[in-house]
């Protein structure tokens, strides 16, 4: 029997997990509508609450503190790497766990395929999905409320890119913990929580006490976040952020390293306990 | 958070056997006996804390991508498959972590197909086949890579005897194509009728090994009396073992309770000693509804090894 191997034979995998990803989502066609949604449905709720809280002049106030009158973008571009962070680290995070309940986790694990070509292959699907979702949500609220910046947003989706890198690490380094503990969305719902509230989802980061800016500055989504807001919002240019990009770079190379030597060491101890078989 | 070193239970020691091109060998045993365990060692899902085995030549602790290249194997349970994808696309997906080129893998899967009767049902999605449907789709996935080494977890359990049947036939056509096969069962029956060689496994140790009809000889030395019986209770049966004449004595528990129960007497000079043990049995209020002297089964020699029938 013909076999492929090496860098083609994980490529057709890739695709044939990508593929059973995107059937499975397409017979279960629920949760588009809810990503779909998510960004704006927060953005409206941070408007409401900042126009309580400081009432007419709420728009005021935000441009003095984050220089930019352009609310809705701003919480848009803010809401939606949220979210799609949220996703990239809950998808590899939870990919194992999933496909263990659903009982078939073993039978990808019988096959000779690679351990990290089936771990990025499970999330994969739903980051593309989120990813084309992302250009729907920004795409949309940029055509409609500053649509002479409508090019803008493939620059900003470059950066986005480049930080989903150092987020599938964070979501490897999960993977791990999560066929440990089990329990998968109690960690990735604390962590992503914590996101939102350390990169600058809503506010900017300079709010925050200079030792938490420190842990913000650790995670990739503080630069994607600043790094859209700049391209889309005033109009920089890839180049100008040639030093954020550097770190998002860095971050790239270091964080999926790691996480995935903690996943590999929590996988080979789950071999000797029989953790896989475990519900 | 790591270094905690959890509880251990040996689960399987000293299992060791070899398995020929050409051979099917049968792990027999209970419920728990070690079966699954030593399976999915050798198929690298679990790493056994100490000892190796091998695959085709490749161990299973160093070489593991080569042993799952080497290996089809079939786990127990339907829950193996994805329910929201047809047959055909189960197959295709497994085909290409199996890494088969596009091409060979079409056919393949067709041929698969056909072979277990699931042709016609190919697009059907997998939640709406029948139990014994996705256990064949189950074993049609385990043949996707043409490996030599073939692990079938329990095969035939919860299919229907038509299903059963074809099932045997291909193992046994696996068998003249010259891949070597093992396969765990706890029916002594499936075993005696596939396996060239079978190991009684128990408490995770080989008690017996050797060809169906060696084992059996073993224990053609007693005579095998077969006592159906209502209000048989353990106690009862085992007092049994008092007459010098019997050497064991197992109660094949009936599935359910009050219902006739199954008991098996291995016992030296059994036409001389059967009036007493009936009479004994009848002292104990037991209403003795069949007495048959057998022919010694699989079921026997794992009665005269552990003192335990295979469904305790």
């Amino acid at each position: 029997m013909q076999t492929s191997t090496g860098l083609r034979s994980d490529i057709r995998a890739l695709a044939a997990i990508f593929s059973k990803g995107l059937k499975h989502h397409l017979r279960y066609p629920g949760e588009f509508l809810l990503f779909l949604l998510l960004p704006f449905l927060f953005t409206f709720l941070i408007l409401g609450m900042g126009t309580a809280v400081a009432g007419a002049n709420a728009a005021s106030y935000f441009a003095i503190r984050t220089g930019t009158t352009n609310i809705v973008i701003y919480e848009i571009l803010g809401g939606a790497v949220w979210m799609i962070s949220w996703l990239v680290v809950e998808d590899v995070g939870t990919a194992i766990r999933d496909e263990q309940i659903k009982g078939t986790l073993e039978q990808n694990f019988l096959a000779p395929v690679r351990r990290f070509t089936l771990l990025v292959g499970l999330s994969l699907t739903d980051v593309v999905i989120t990813s084309l979702l992302f250009l729907v949500v920004v795409g949309v609220s940029v055509a409609v409320v500053m649509p002479g910046s409508i090019l803008t947003i493939i620059p900003a989706f470059l950066a986005l890119l480049l930080g989903l890198i150092p987020l599938f690490g964070i979501g490897f380094l999960f993977a791990g913990f999560v066929v440990r503990f089990k329990e998968p969305y109690i960690f990735t719902q604390i962590v992503s929580l914590v996101f939102a509230t350390l990169t600058g989802t809503y506010y900017p980061v300079t709010f925050l006490p200079y030792w938490i800016q420190l842990l913000s500055g650790a995670l990739p989504q503080t630069y994607v976040i600043e790094d859209m807001r700049r391209i889309v919002i005033a109009n920089q240019t890839l180049v100008n952020l040639y030093g954020s990009l550097f770190v998002l770079l860095a971050l790239a190379l270091v964080y999926p390293v790691l996480g995935y030597a903690v996943f590999r060491r929590i996988e080979r101890r789950a071999g000797v306990t029989g953790e896989f078989s475990k519900y | 958070m790591f270094r905690k070193v959890p509880k251990s239970v040996v689960a399987v020691a000293g299992v060791d056997f070899t398995v020929p091109k050409g051979e099917i060998f049968g792990l027999l045993g209970p419920n728990g006996a070690g079966k699954t365990t030593t399976i999915k060692m050798l198929c690298t899902l679990i790493t056994p804390s100490g000892g190796d085995a091998f695959i085709n030549g490749f161990s299973i602790t160093k070489d593991q991508q080569k042993v799952r290249e080497n290996l089809g194997v079939m786990l127990t349970g339907e829950r193996t498959l994805y329910w929201k994808l047809t047959g055909r696309e189960n197959l295709e997906y497994f085909a290409a972590l199996y890494h088969l080129d596009s091409v060979s893998a079409k056919k393949r899967i067709w041929d698969l197909l056909k072979l277990v009767g699931l042709d016609e049902r190919e697009d059907t999605l997998v939640e709406n086949y029948s139990t014994g449907m996705r256990i064949r789709l189950s074993f049609a996935k385990a043949l996707l890579n043409d490996a030599p080494v073939l692990l079938f977890d329990e095969p035939t359990a919860s299919l229907d005897p038509q299903s059963s049947h074809l099932i045997r036939d291909i193992i046994r056509d696996l068998k003249r194509e010259g891949h070597a096969i093992i396969l765990t069962t706890h029916n002594m029956e499936e075993a005696d009728l596939l396996s060239d060689r079978v190991a009684i496994i128990d408490h995770g140790r080989i008690v017996t090994l050797g060809s169906p009809s060696e084992l059996k000889q073993k224990v053609k030395s007693s005579d095998i009396i077969e006592i159906e019986a209502r209000n048989l209770v353990e106690q009862t049966a085992n007092a049994l073992q008092s007459y010098s004449e019997v050497s064991k004595v197992a109660m094949i528990t009936s599935p359910h309770p009050g219902e006739t129960e199954v008991l098996r007497v291995h016992v030296e000079k059994g036409k001389e000693v059967l009036p007493r043990i009936l009479e004994f049995l009848v002292r104990k209020q037991v209403t003795i509804t069949k007495v048959t002297f057998i022919e010694p089964t699989l079921e026997d020699v794992f009665i005269a090894e552990t003192g335990r029938s295979l469904r305790d």
